[in-house]
């Protein structure tokens, strides 16, 4: 089953913060965001609020509502989950004379991030393209994995189950993500963080990569070794739990 | 010391993992077995006789697993093999049950304190959940207390809300009371009056990744009478302690009579066959349960139940797999001390779960039990352990041997063995 509120979570705090990454993988993309800098907001009724600094060829992903040149609000999840099914439309609360920027460069964005988190056959034959899809679908999930852990029903009852302490996810040479559990409520933060109880180390980004687009077997990619895993392991078997749920709302 | 590699079992893993989900699923796999580093550990046995295994590589093993507790008089015991042998000549799974079957419930009156009757299966999950359906066939009540960390084998309420395949109507009626907490027991059935059909517990508590605790002193007399007084069936999952503590079962072994009692494991020493023994007064309630499976009554791993209940009580198996443990522990915890270790010891000698303190998420632990394993002593690192009869007093001493070495490159290189690929 499919929470209406989590999808919405999952979108706005994991999707969108992947636009941090696109573009140190994507020239495209650098490009589109070598303009002029805008603050995008979204405010979700019952969801939350995040913004996207978008300018000087960098994007940087802000939780939380503030300052912004363009904010748009939607009246709940289910109107920000028609957005991206091409239905629905926000209602601009700020940056009026701006909107065009949403229908242009943020569009072509978000286009970006999909060509390489919806991967074809075809390019994954690409060094560079399965490295950038392997690290933004890395980001994407565990991104997720926190909404999940924190908001869906079954989720929630899993991330319950696990220990406070962090789990490192990590692929060796690559990128790192810590997924802190505190009282059953999970945060997923870039890099190493204090407090690591347990370690899921991918052999290398790749078979991350190959993992999260379901070529490869999770369970026998521990007993192939692609994937180590040591330390408090009743953490890193609940959060695997969290772990299944992800793609129902990244699928 | 020589320390193992295992190019055959890896080479196999690959061919498993195309057409076997998961490679080898379950609690012999990689994952739920918690092979940490996965390098440390084969994969395929080859073979098995008395306390040993032998991969596919040639690398021979004390197993103190057991396969996870049937081994009880040793792998390919020969008495146990030749009754099942002789039995399969003779008939094996046909239309009508063996006369075995009923020679081996009479064994089990006899032998086991509480027992009236008994009812045979496969696995241990078939005879917990069969405890339950007798349970609430004979209250007429839906909710079964558990004890959390506890468990009862992988039918589905046996399980926990939110894992994949659990729908929440399968737990719906579970209730779940820490181990050896007697008032908060009490408090669930003043909450929930006239709705307990049982009580489902194992003897005591051995759980995985957490010390085992033995039942608290007059835990289980109070808890029989609560049960009794409140019309509840008081159900003792012995399947994995069953035999191993006290051929009488582990309701007589701490002192209190069950009603219902769970077998499986030790029972046949690998043949494949679980037992569930009662009371008198749940006799009819078993019949009334329409349970059974195609080849529950198939006769030769009865036959070699029979031998293996015989063998253990002639032998005293409890008693001698007990003193093996306690002198084999003994020595492990030495030994972690001659290198700065402490290893504590935890539940039964005869099956007994350890780890090194200050270590709270098992990195020094899953690097000495790996240093173990890569030198011919297969120990897990987050499950109870098992003695076997046939350990003897030389295995012991090797045994103690490689914890030794395996301690010292612990100290020597810290956790890394665990965390490689970081």
């Amino acid at each position: 089953m499919v929470d209406t509120m989590t999808m919405a979570r999952v979108r706005l705090f994991a999707v969108f913060r992947c636009l941090e990454g696109l573009v140190a993988h994507d020239e495209e993309a650098r490009c589109i965001a070598d303009g002029r800098r805008e603050v995008l907001e979204f405010s979700v009724g019952g969801v939350g609020a995040a913004r996207l600094a978008i300018g000087g060829g960098r994007i940087e992903f802000l939780p939380g509502g503030g300052g912004s040149t363009i904010k748009l609000w939607f009246p709940g999840a289910p109107q920000f989950n028609a957005l991206f099914a091409g239905e629905g439309k926000p209602i601009p609360v700020r940056g009026f004379t701006r909107l065009g920027y949403l229908s242009g460069p943020f569009t072509q964005l978000t286009e970006r991030l999909s060509h390489y988190l919806r991967p074809r056959s075809e390019l994954l034959s690409d060094r560079s393209y399965r490295a950038a899809n392997a690290e933004l679908s890395l980001h994407a999930a565990f991104y997720a994995l926190s909404e999940v852990g924190n908001h869906d029903p079954d989720g929630r009852l899993n991330a319950a189950r696990m220990a406070d302490g962090g789990v490192l996810v990590a692929a060796k040479g690559g990128p790192a993500m810590t997924v802190l559990a505190r009282g059953g409520r999970l945060e997923t933060r870039k890099g190493q963080a204090e407090g690591i109880r347990a370690r899921m180390i991918f052999a290398s980004l790749d078979k991350a990569g190959a993992m999260i687009r379901g070529e490869m077997s999770s369970y026998a990619a521990i007993g192939a070794g692609d994937v180590a895993l040591s330390g408090y392991t009743p953490l890193i078997d609940h959060m695997n739990k969290v772990l299944g749920i992800v793609p129902r709302y990244l699928g | 010391m020589r320390t193992y590699s295992y190019a055959k079992s890896r080479e196999l893993f690959a061919r498993a993992a195309k057409v076997i989900p998961g490679g080898v699923y379950g609690h012999l796999g990689p994952a739920e077995g918690c092979f940490m580093p996965v390098e440390a550990y084969p994969v395929f046995a080859s073979r098995a006789e008395g306390p040993y295994f032998w991969d596919l590589d040639g690398n021979r093993f004390i197993d103190y697993m057991c396969a996870y507790g049937p081994n009880i008089l040793g792998y390919n015991d020969p008495d146990v093999d030749a009754a099942a042998l002789a039995q399969l000549k003779e008939g094996n799974c046909v239309s009508f049950p063996s006369a075995k079957m009923v020679e081996l419930a009479e064994l089990l009156v006899d032998t086991v304190d509480m027992a009236d009757w008994a009812f045979f299966a496969k696995n241990g999950g078939d005879t917990t959940t069969f405890a339950l359906m007798i349970a609430r066939a004979a209250t007429g009540r839906k909710k079964v207390i558990l004890t959390k960390g506890g468990y009862h084998g992988v039918a589905p309420w046996t399980q926990k809300a939110g894992h994949p395949g659990i729908a929440p109507e399968d737990v719906a009626n579970n209730l779940y009371v820490e181990f050896g907490d007697y008032a908060a027991l009490e408090r669930l059935f003043v909450e929930h009056p006239g709705e307990i059909a049982c009580f489902l517990s194992t003897p005591y508590y051995h759980p995985v990744f957490d010390d085992n605790r033995l039942p608290p002193e007059g835990y289980w007399n109070k808890v029989r009478a609560l049960c009794t007084r409140e019309g509840a069936v008081l159900a003792i999952d012995d399947v994995r302690c069953g035999f191993r503590l006290d051929t009488r079962g582990s309701d007589a072994h701490y002192g209190f009579t069950a009603d219902l009692e769970c077998f499986c494991k030790a029972l046949a020493n690998g043949w494949n066959v679980s037992a569930l023994c009662g009371k008198e007064w749940l006799r009819e309630a078993a019949s009334s349960v329409m349970y059974t499976g195609s080849y529950w009554l198939s006769a030769a791993p009865i036959a070699a139940a029979v031998a293996c209940v015989r063998k253990m009580k002639a032998v005293d198996a409890a008693r001698i797999c007990t003193e093996k443990g306690k002198r084999l522990t003994e020595g492990l915890v030495e030994a972690g001390k001659r290198h700065g270790f402490t290893l504590k010891v935890s539940g039964e000698p005869a099956m007994w779960f350890m780890r090194i303190t200050d270590d709270p998420d098992f990195d020094h632990h899953q690097a000495w039990v790996a240093e173990c394993v890569r030198r011919g002593v297969y120990f897990t690192n987050h499950h109870n352990l098992f003695i076997n009869t046939a350990l003897s007093d030389a295995d012991i001493d090797f045994t103690l041997e490689v914890a030794d070495e395996a301690f010292a490159a612990v100290r020597r290189d810290g956790p890394l063995s665990a965390r490689k690929g970081w």
